[in-house]
């Protein structure tokens, strides 16, 4: 990360948020936001339910104005981008279309707003598979069909940037794998995938970088991997010996914390696991299962944002 | 004209626009024959009592110029409630289905994209215009030929009130466009824009009235505030005595056209899209 050391250059799609704030009547539902998004990765925006993840990305693309800070893509605020839609492409809501329209009509109607070619309705059709609901009507689509009809809006300029708000949403576990594939893909050319959730599992197989909020304010950012270790608390030793309390004993000695589920399995932490393994080789304590532990990013999530996910 | 395209097509690809062309044809046809019995019985001097004070406006409406202009505008009553209601939906509708979103994203400029509405309800509403004109043109001949009138097609004070006819549709539209950025929720936009128009043509008629017996005939001026009222008065044959004049109520209501233009695109620019 180069946090203000460089300029962003317009041509990398780069995202950078730099305090941003909304405010609304009674609660500051973004709070003084920074984080930035880099090009070729996939990143993640997490952040419990009401934590401004959606008001983030309104700001981001200039449809709600922020009471403080400001976003820019690519070096240029949203509203200022010569050409938005062969910049960024944006999939916000799943049910936003006509319902009386049909799929490629609503994408005409977005290709002629923007002065793209009205071919590139059926391309980006057929970019997500949509091709055969093409002239059915937005009423009869299916939640994964809408979604699909969102990423096809989203790509009809060929943007270098891709903005989605939980597009995992109502779809089915075929659609999530679709989705996943779509966006690595999407990264891989060196486009900017950001992508918000509140479904950590599948971030954790789709996500190079993750930006985790809570009650507005940024919790961490990073590579996922980096996120991961950085709570070596998160992170304990399993051990199953029939001496627990020598074994006990003799860790705590290594300044190491034990605690026991009282079954005969210790849960270790303070120490690794080639440690741990030492102490009990001389102290002569025969062990059964000796696991690292890897908090997953569910568990980094829920430790990072406990008690901040309070009804605002 | 980008947008304009676009906002066109968002008319072209829903059902709106031909559903509320079937409904205008009947409406056109009853008020058609409404205004045909008022012909024959104007014509006929069958009127029955008139009081002498009003002897001057029976008078006026009786002329030539008066009912050739009535029968080349015929349908304007209910034919300007459709228009303004197609001007409503054309904004309320990307609320109701959420599709705000996407064409602000398509187009970050708000400003443009309410000029481009306007643009495109006002094209609608011409076309409902030519069309409404075109009918009239085939059957006012007919009745005014009935009724021994003539087509007064040479009139140029009916040209010129067919003409206004089609700038009333094209107000009456951008006022619609107007109340559905005021009012975001399609059936309220539309109860309030319905309850307007005929309450505000109805009510205000008969208030100024009542007012005008009490108060005096200067009263009979306010009815230009009304907008239904100012249209309807921009488009009579001639100027008839007591009302105000005709091109006052063309420039009331290019008034609150602007003021409500003016109003839509300045709210849609400050709000937030969520």
């Amino acid at each position: 990360m180069s946090d203000g050391q460089t300029s962003p250059n317009a041509g990398t799609g780069q995202i950078v948020v730099s305090g941003l704030t909304k405010e609304y009547k009674n609660v500051r539902a973004v709070d003084n936001l920074s984080f930035t998004v880099q090009p070729g990765r996939v990143t993640g925006f997490l952040g419990p339910n009401g934590a401004g993840k959606t008001t983030t990305l309104r700001m981001l693309l200039n449809l709600v104005t922020p009471t403080a800070g400001e976003a820019t893509i690519g070096g240029h605020r949203y509203a200022d981008l010569a050409d938005p839609l062969r910049t960024v492409g944006a999939v916000l809501e799943a049910s936003s279309a006509h319902k009386g329209r049909t799929g490629i009509n609503h994408l005409r109607v977005i290709c002629a707003a923007a002065g793209l070619p009205r071919e590139r309705a059926d391309e980006a059709l057929a970019l997500v598979g949509l091709t055969p609901a093409a002239k059915r009507k937005f009423k009869g689509y299916s939640l994964g069909m809408k979604q699909r009809l969102g990423i096809a809006a989203a790509m009809l300029g060929n943007p270098r940037v891709l903005i989605l708000d939980e597009p995992a949403n109502g779809l089915d576990p075929e659609g999530i794998r679709w989705m996943r594939g779509f966006l690595k893909g999407l990264a891989a050319e060196g486009r900017t995938v950001l992508v918000s959730s509140h479904l950590l599992s599948e971030m954790q197989l789709l996500a190079d970088d993750v930006v985790i909020i809570a009650a507005g304010k940024l919790v961490r950012q990073g590579p996922v991997e980096q996120v991961m270790s950085s709570m070596t608390h998160g992170s304990r030793i399993r051990v199953r010996t029939p001496q627990a309390d020598e074994l006990t004993a003799a860790l705590r000695e290594q300044s190491a914390t034990v605690d026991t589920d009282g079954h005969g399995v210790l849960l270790v932490a303070g120490v690794d696991a080639p440690t741990v393994g030492r102490v009990a080789l001389a102290a002569k304590v025969e062990l059964h299962e000796l696991t690292t532990e890897r908090p997953d990013l569910e568990g980094v999530f829920l430790e990072l944002t406990a008690g901040k996910a309070e009804i605002r | 004209m980008n947008l304009v395209r676009s906002e066109l097509l968002k008319i072209r690809t829903t059902n709106t626009w031909w559903v509320f062309a079937l409904i205008t044809v009947p409406l056109w046809g009853l008020a058609l024959l409404f205004n045909w019995l008022q012909t024959e019985a104007l014509t006929s001097g069958n009127m029955g009592e008139v009081p002498a004070d009003q002897a001057d406006q029976v008078q006026a409406v009786s002329s030539a110029d008066s009912l050739a202009a009535n029968l080349y505008t015929n349908g304007q009553f209910f034919g300007l409630l459709i228009v303004m209601l197609l001007g409503i939906v054309v904004v309320t509708s990307e609320f109701f289905h959420q599709t705000v979103t996407t064409t602000f994203l398509t187009a970050p400029h708000r400003t443009a994209v309410m000029v481009a509405k306007l643009a495109a309800a006002g094209t609608l509403a011409l076309l409902f215009w030519v069309g409404t004109t075109l009918l009239n043109l085939v059957f006012a001949p007919l009745i005014l030929s009935a009724t021994d009138v003539g087509a007064q097609l040479g009139s140029g004070a009916v040209w010129r009130a067919v003409a206004l006819n089609g700038l009333a549709y094209l107000l009456w539209s951008v006022l619609g466009v107007g109340l559905g950025v005021l009012i975001r929720s399609q059936i309220g936009a539309t109860v309030t824009g319905i309850l307007l128009y005929l309450g505000g043509a109805i009510g205000a008629a008969i208030a100024i009235g009542l007012l005008a017996a009490k108060f005096g005939d200067w009263i009979n001026q306010l009815q230009l505030l009304v907008p239904s009222l100012a249209s309807s008065l921009m488009v009579s044959g001639a100027d008839i005595p007591g009302n105000p004049p005709r091109w006052a109520g063309a420039a009331v209501l290019i008034g609150y056209a602007v003021v409500a233009g003016v109003i839509g695109v300045l709210t849609i620019r400050r709000r937030d899209i969520s």
